[in-house]
């Protein structure tokens, strides 16, 4: 019988994983801490749930490999094929300088040494028209001159190529025959947009990232072939969707906030099941506060993002992440300013509370003297921290020098680590043209719970959600996700221009396109989904807004389109320009497989006896008052259960605080819904 | 007078940056032409009641502190009591506001429970200010009327209602009205979010606690500012150099010239010994003097603290009147940015003789060249600015970054070549570093960028700008000095000819024809024997160097 799911994703500081059982609706969760060989972690988690492989219908995985060998460079050794006049391209990047006080600002190092990286005499035009035919002497010299370096890989990227990708795809071929070891990557296989640092950047990173992957999810597939596991196993991509070993294998760029991406797909999934469409997915983990939007119950996605100031063209769910979490750093500047983060405490020796040998004084150490955390009851007991060890750093860190008492120190800690997330929720917010107070909060990860009151209150949200098991949702998440691929294509026209027929012709070329790489999800046709985007501006513009392309455009020819393009410019920018010329600049078209999504499971009712786990001695900053707060275990609350603040309500992976004036309501699916009681 | 908790003025600091940043989505988000929202040509920033600035956000370096006095400068000419709640007040008359007239400022008061407690303020580059030059940047005008129009604290609201035909009168006088009028709307609801998000603060604190810690914060950046000043040795420190021309004068160079006294935890930055006013638009106004002044010392001493008004307490900047860095009435800046882009790096070469290990050596200097095509009957008609990146000056403890914009364009991006051919009728042949002119040294200055265009299509033109092409961008303790930007044309044909010339038209150039731009590198740090032999492995090995250059 093949009916379980296991969802594993790779964090900074822990392995989560989250088995569903289809039948039943059960979940079990575990934690692994995340040092030592991946794959051996990975196993150890399947090991300590106790699952058997061979019941396993699917293993969904988030993995950080990528995004981390690019943090660290320590990707491969690899070469660059590009266009004559062109090899500096990848250096000279784009010439901004993103700090301008900064006198010894240097963009980052180039990733393929000037000496890698080759030309070849070739050249398309602006319209897709040959130039210049390739010279296959000189690629083939040029192929031998890397391999005689022995690089490990090879990019390919030819000017225009996102028009027309032949030359790309015979040097490729030339590639195979001369040097058939080489990891390729082709700048057209992997994005189809102009401009041609962008997509060199992500070409290189690519390749420079592919024989680490490779290696790792090979190694993985052998020891799930050994252990008899015959499900399949896909990877999450930044875009929210899942996608086959095989795919991943040679598309590591699409996998690079593969784990974040997992928590967004859960709070989209969470926002159908309660008819909320606008939701903030904040998740608050240990070093970082990851803040991404869901808007009429998608994601809002980007066509582009940087690693490290390394921009990667790819389909990417927008996410936001700031140097906040429990482990963020409080210390006081030499002119007297307290600041929290960015930099934080690693996993070892984490906070000083931990009592591993931390001395510096942190946010989840705040906490525990607000009174906020249960020393004896962190982690559900596998842990106990040191109240007296987090005392003595605040008090001689912050509140010595600081002339204050030991409480107001730690208030004003938690407090400045409130106001921080909370500016950067209502940045991305407004940034992308939305009013907070119009979002429901959905606050995870491990610190999510303690944060979610406050962030509501300063907000003005309408309510804050603490999902059940807030500490692996997003390993949750990825259990909900569709199988997708994408196809973006840079298709420079004037609208004015562009018929109803033809637009029609180019996206159904895109679509197929798309879908012949599907074959092997085994998703019945019937269970697929295509959505069309086209990336649109008024004449003269540089930025473009993102417009869905609905089946019903072509009825009215195209009109409806233009004005959804006025609709939608005019809620980014607070201004439509219904009488300028529109340009098109980009097609996407985005297939879903559409999977099996994990039955919700009912709690059941509230039964009789006592929820009250005791009263604890709390501060709360903005009220000026230290208030004795009712403390309740979670597990014992059912659905109905209302909670009154001021209250502490704990689970094994996360604590969560209600204020004064708010309460807390556990849904029937053991969501706890926090929304402010009007007085 | 009780002090304000140090949490509390945390937390009303941070409040402040954050409208700081909210005003700065908001202009980005709502402005029309590229110049703000691509450029960032632009700065804003909250002050107080007296004009100092409580928090800023930047686009351009230069901007900094030019907002504090726009405002003091409303405020002499109004008084306090000449203000409204909902006012909304334009300036940029340069002598007043600091850099060129196509920089308007749009500010506007705060009040909060009928008191006058904050200003919100923002200058941008408006797409065009009905000057000679379309767009502004004029380079041959004699006085500041040839430039546009003025504006001097004239209110665009009064008490929240609009004057139509202040506005329809300015909409007359731009070549591209509806820009201009999409930009300042935008400049407007930037000013409108600052305003609510302090009376919001207001409302949560009180007027008079923002007042106090602000007070407090002002005491403590100073405080810390002084500290890091004490640390520069005492003294006086010189730097001077030879500008080309100023646009209208063309045989006429004249110099630049700043003395930085050092003396305990103060410092003075003087230009006695800067040429007179020049005739020509490349006058640098004093305000804008004194905010480059107050870059410098933040960048050399805080980079990465939010500023406000304390940090600049201890410095003062001096200078005659009538320099060409202290122009006055009828004085052309319209092309300030070539003395302005020099006074940061005399005010670094200057202090380099003091605290060498955290300056720079000089950077190439403003470079680059529109490529148009006017007149209908030749085509249409397009124009494509290439403002080309170059080589920075060598670290005291690294090479020079190369191919990265001059200091004075901050954040902006150059055009792809794919973006370029997709737009305008040329075919970039080569995009790659320009290996000459890069300084030797222990530490080498970065290298500039060749761009080499192939015109598609007949008559077109192109104007170039440059500077310092006489005396070059130099080197550090015995680093060499960098070479010079230059201009080719009919690259590769018998017509070729190699062009360092300040400022000059060109063409028309037709199809098949090919130029090129090279931008200069970075002058070099220290001296080029004691180059450590790694680094000289790694320039042979990639062709940054050649075996016989060494």
């Amino acid at each position: 019988m093949m009916q379980k799911r296991l969802a594993i994703d790779v964090g900074g500081t822990f392995v989560d994983f989250v088995s569903l059982d289809e039948e039943t609706g059960d979940i079990r969760i575990e934690k692994a801490p995340s040092s030592g060989l991946l794959e051996q972690r990975f196993f150890e988690g399947i090991d300590s749930l106790a699952l058997d492989l061979k019941a396993l219908r699917t293993i969904i995985h988030g993995s950080t490999l990528v995004i981390n060998t690019i943090v660290q460079e320590k990707g491969a050794r690899i070469g660059l094929i590009t266009t004559k006049g062109f090899r500096d391209v990848l250096e000279l990047g784009r010439g901004n300088r993103e700090e301008i006080y900064n006198l010894f600002y240097r963009p980052p190092p180039s990733l393929v040494e000037r000496y890698l990286r080759l030309e070849v005499s070739e050249r398309l035009d602006a319209r897709g028209e040959v130039v210049t035919p390739l010279d296959e002497d000189g690629a083939r010299a040029a192929i031998r001159q890397l391999k005689a370096e022995d690089v490990d890989g090879i990019a390919i990227i030819f000017l225009h190529s996102y028009i027309d990708p032949t030359h790309e795809e015979r040097m490729r071929a030339l590639v195979e025959e001369e040097f058939p070891k080489a990891a390729v990557t082709i700048s057209s296989e992997i994005c189809r947009e102009w401009r041609e640092f962008e997509r060199t950047s992500t070409t290189v990173l690519n390749v420079y990232t592919k024989p680490k992957l490779m290696r790792y999810l090979s190694a993985l597939e052998g020891e799930l072939k050994r252990r008899q596991f015959g499900g399949t196993l896909n990877i999450m991509q930044s875009s929210g969707g899942i996608t086959s070993i095989r795919a991943a294998q040679e598309g590591p760029i699409r996998t690079t906030v593969s784990g974040p991406a997992g928590g967004v797909i859960g709070v989209a999934a969470l926002g159908s099941y309660l008819g909320e469409g606008n939701l903030v997915a904040a998740d608050v983990g240990g070093t970082t506060f990851d803040v991404a939007l869901v808007s009429n119950g998608q994601p809002l996605e980007q066509s582009e993002h940087s690693i490290n100031r390394r921009p990667v063209l790819q389909p990417t769910i927008d996410i936001v992440s700031i140097g906040a979490g429990g482990g963020s750093i409080a210390w006081i500047d030499d002119a007297r300013g307290l600041h929290i983060g960015p930099q934080s405490v690693e996993a070892d020796p984490g906070p000083a509370c931990y009592g591993l040998g931390g001395t510096l004084a942190t946010v989840t150490d705040a906490q525990l003297v607000l009174g906020y955390l249960d020393p004896e009851y962190y982690l559900g007991e596998r842990m106990r921290l040191d109240r007296e060890k987090a005392e003595t750093v605040i008090r001689e860190r912050i509140a010595k020098p600081f002339g204050m008492s030991l409480i107001d120190a730690a208030a004003g800690i938690v407090h400045l680590a409130n106001m921080n997330m909370a500016y950067a929720i209502r940045n991305i917010t407004i940034e992308r043209g939305h009013d907070p107070r119009e979002f429901s909060l959905v606050c995870y990860g491990g610190g999510g719970g303690l944060f979610a009151g406050f962030l509501l209150m300063e907000l003005e949200a309408a309510s804050a959600i603490v999902p059940l098991n807030p500490a692996t949702f997003s390993a949750w998440g990825l259990l909900n996700a569709d199988y997708r691929e994408d196809y973006v294509r840079t298709y420079l026209r004037r609208f004015a221009d562009v018929g109803a027929e033809q637009l029609k012709c180019e996206l159904d070329a895109l679509e197929n396109d798309v879908r012949s790489r599907f074959t092997d999800y085994g998703v019945a046709p019937s269970q697929t989904a295509t959505q069309f985007h086209a990336a649109m501006r008024y004449h003269g513009q540089e930025h473009t807004v993102k417009v869905p392309i609905l089946s019903s455009d072509f009825a009215d020819d195209l009109l409806s389109l233009r004005q959804r393009l006025d609709a939608l410019h005019e809620r980014a920018y607070a201004l439509s320009l219904p009488d300028s010329a529109a340009e098109i600049v980009n097609l996407q078209a985005s297939v879903l497989g559409i999977t099996r999504k994990p039955e919700l499971k009912r709690m059941s009712p509230l039964l009789d006896g006592e929820l009250l786990k005791g009263k604890r001695l709390v501060t709360i900053r903005d009220y000026g008052i230290d208030i004795d707060a009712a403390v309740f275990n979670r597990d014992n609350l059912a659905a109905g259960s209302e909670v009154q603040g001021p209250a502490i309500i704990e689970e094994w992976t996360s604590t969560i605080l209600v204020l004064p004036d708010q309460a807390a309501k556990v849904d029937d699916i053991g969501n706890l819904i926090i929304k402010r009681v009007e007085k | 007078m009780s002090k304000v908790d140090p949490i509390t003025t945390q937390v009303i600091r941070n409040a402040l940056k954050a409208a700081a940043d909210e005003m700065m989505i908001s202009l980005i988000k709502t402005a029309h032409n590229p110049l703000i929202y691509e450029v960032q040509d632009f700065g804003l920033a909250i002050t107080n009641h007296r004009g100092e600035m409580l928090a800023e956000g930047s686009g351009l370096p230069g901007f900094m502190g030019c907002l504090g006095p726009t405002v003091q400068s409303g405020l002499r000419a109004l008084g306090s009591a000449g203000f409204a709640e909902g006012d909304i007040l334009l300036a940029n008359e340069p002598y007043e506001t600091g850099t060129h007239i196509s920089d308007t400022a749009v500010y506007m008061p705060i009040f909060f429970e009928g008191e006058l407690v904050a200003f919100s303020a923002l200058m941008a580059h408006w797409a065009d200010i009905g000057g000679k030059t379309p767009g502004g940047w004029c380079p041959d005008t004699t006085d500041i009327h040839q430039e546009g129009l003025i504006f001097f604290h004239d209110k665009l609201y009064e008490a929240g209602k609009l004057n139509q035909t202040f506005l329809r009168f300015i909409l007359k006088n731009v070549r591209f009205p509806e820009l201009v009028h999409g930009d300042l709307n935008a400049m407007i609801a930037a000013c409108r979010t600052g305003s609510k998000r302090y009376i919001a603060l207001c409302e949560r604190y009180g007027a008079d606690i923002i007042r106090e810690a602000m007070e407090q914060v002002f005491d403590q950046s100073e405080a810390m500012m002084r500290a890091k000043i004490s640390e520069i040795p005492d003294g006086a420190y010189s730097a001077s150099i030879m500008m080309d021309h100023d646009g209208v004068e063309l045989d006429k160079p004249y110099k630049v010239w700043v003395t930085v006294n050092v003396s305990g935890a103060e410092m003075n930055i003087d230009w006695t010994g800067t040429a007179d006013t020049v005739k020509g638009p490349t006058n640098h106004p004093f305000v804008g003097t004194v905010a480059m002044a107050q870059t410098v010392l933040k960048s050399l001493t805080m980079p990465f603290d939010p500023m406000n008004h304390g940090h600049l307490r201890p410095l003062t900047v001096t200078a005659p009147d009538n320099t060409a860095v202290s122009p006055q009435y009828p004085a052309a800046t319209d092309s300030y940015g070539y003395v302005g882009e020099m006074v940061i790096h005399l005010i670094v070469k200057a202090l380099s003789q003091a605290i060498p290990m955290r300056c720079p050596a000089c950077s190439y200097q403003m470079f680059g060249g529109a490529i148009y095509r006017m007149d209908p009957r030749h085509g249409e008609p397009f124009i494509y600015i290439d403002p080309l990146a170059g080589g920075s000056g060598a670290f005291p403890h690294a090479d020079g970054p190369s191919g990265l914009i001059f200091v004075g364009d901050g954040n902006a991006p150059n055009t792809p070549t794919e973006v370029i051919e997709g737009r305008y009728p040329l075919r970039v042949l080569r995009h790659t570093f320009n290996l000459n002119g890069a300084g030797k040294g222990k530490y080498r200055g970065g290298f500039g960028v060749t761009r080499e265009y192939q015109m598609l299509e007949d008559n077109i033109l192109i104007q170039t700008m440059n500077e310092n092409t006489i005396e070059t961008p130099w080197g550090l303790y015995g680093g060499e000095e960098a070479g010079v930007s230059e201009l080719t044309v009919w690259t590769g044909s018998d017509r070729e000819r190699t062009i360092r010339g300040r400022v000059y038209f060109y063409g028309p150039f037709n199809k098949g024809d090919i130029i090129t731009q090279s931008s200069a590198g970075g002058g070099g740090w220290g001296d080029p024997s004691e180059r450590d032999p790694t680094l000289i492995e790694y320039d042979l090995r990639n062709g940054y160097v050649q075996p016989d250059d060494q």
